[in-house]
């Protein structure tokens, strides 16, 4: 099969930013949750610049996962495999069916956590500490679907995996 | 009010389903009121047991109401004996319409 030299790019470049996107989320993940992220740590924020900072990085850097798997790679993926990306809720309930993901309500649930992960704005400490902890139980969610998804581009000769 | 009664019922029913029926759920902000357009679907959900995970489970019921009322934005505000009271918490209980 032939792909469009320039989907065939598209998918090589997302592949390349999925994979920087996992080590560095995985990376901040194992600091920030090293000996756990609980009320006392939340409590801490105000006065730990640096754990604050870490916090900003591990939402962003979650955030920015999702957003390149499920907007991104998933639709181009669609594409090169002759299917049609539709809107988001329809390629997430593909995504499913597949087994690609473990359901898109699941998806669109830790997508509308996010606001809830902002220690600026949540002024409640446990609803704070069980945002951060429930991205946390659920990140092999999104690495997991990025793995599949590269996994299968390889195979299919679309990108290199090194 | 600004909500169909098939929306009502979605809400009701979604709610129900995940946390029983043992919780209050009321609109409150801005689709209370008749004279506005468009804004979110603000909702206060009142439980006299301690809710257990509260970001997680309004995030998945902010989710599943967002897929039902097709696109809708949905936000979903927790009162519950283990979550801290807040000013925001004031103006839902004053202005909300139990659904």
């Amino acid at each position: 099969m032939s792909l469009p030299k320039d989907l065939q790019e598209r998918l090589q470049f997302l592949a390349r930013v999925v994979v920087r996107e996992v080590r560095q989320l995985r990376e901040t993940d194992q600091r920030l949750f090293a000996n756990g992220f609980g009320l006392e740590e939340v409590k801490r924020l105000d006065s730990a610049p640096d754990l604050a900072e870490r916090v900003d990085a591990f939402v962003s850097r979650f955030g920015r996962l999702q957003d390149t798997v499920g907007d991104k790679l998933l639709p181009a993926w669609r594409s090169a495999v002759g299917e049609t990306p539709a809107t988001v809720a329809d390629n997430l309930d593909r995504a499913e069916r597949l087994g690609l993901i473990p359901s898109a309500d699941l998806w669109l649930g830790l997508r509308r956590l996010r606001n809830q992960m902002m220690h600026e704005y949540i002024e409640d400490p446990s609803v704070l500490s069980n945002a951060l902890n429930t991205a946390h139980t659920h990140l092999t969610v999104l690495t997991d679907a990025a793995d599949a998804l590269l996994a299968d581009l390889a195979q299919r000769g679309i990108i290199e995996r090194s | 009010m600004r909500l169909s009664a098939e929306q009502v019922s979605i809400i009701r029913q979604t709610v129900a389903e995940i946390f029983g029926p043992e919780v209050q759920v009321s609109l409150f902000g801005s689709r209370v009121d008749d004279s506005k357009k468009g804004g979110d679907v603000d909702l206060l959900i009142e439980s006299a047991q301690a809710i257990g995970e509260p970001a997680w489970l309004a995030a998945q019921l902010a989710a599943r109401l967002e897929r039902s009322m097709e696109g809708r934005k949905v936000d979903v505000l927790f009162l519950a004996p283990n979550l801290r009271r807040l000013p925001i918490h004031d103006i839902a209980q004053k202005n909300g319409i139990p659904l």
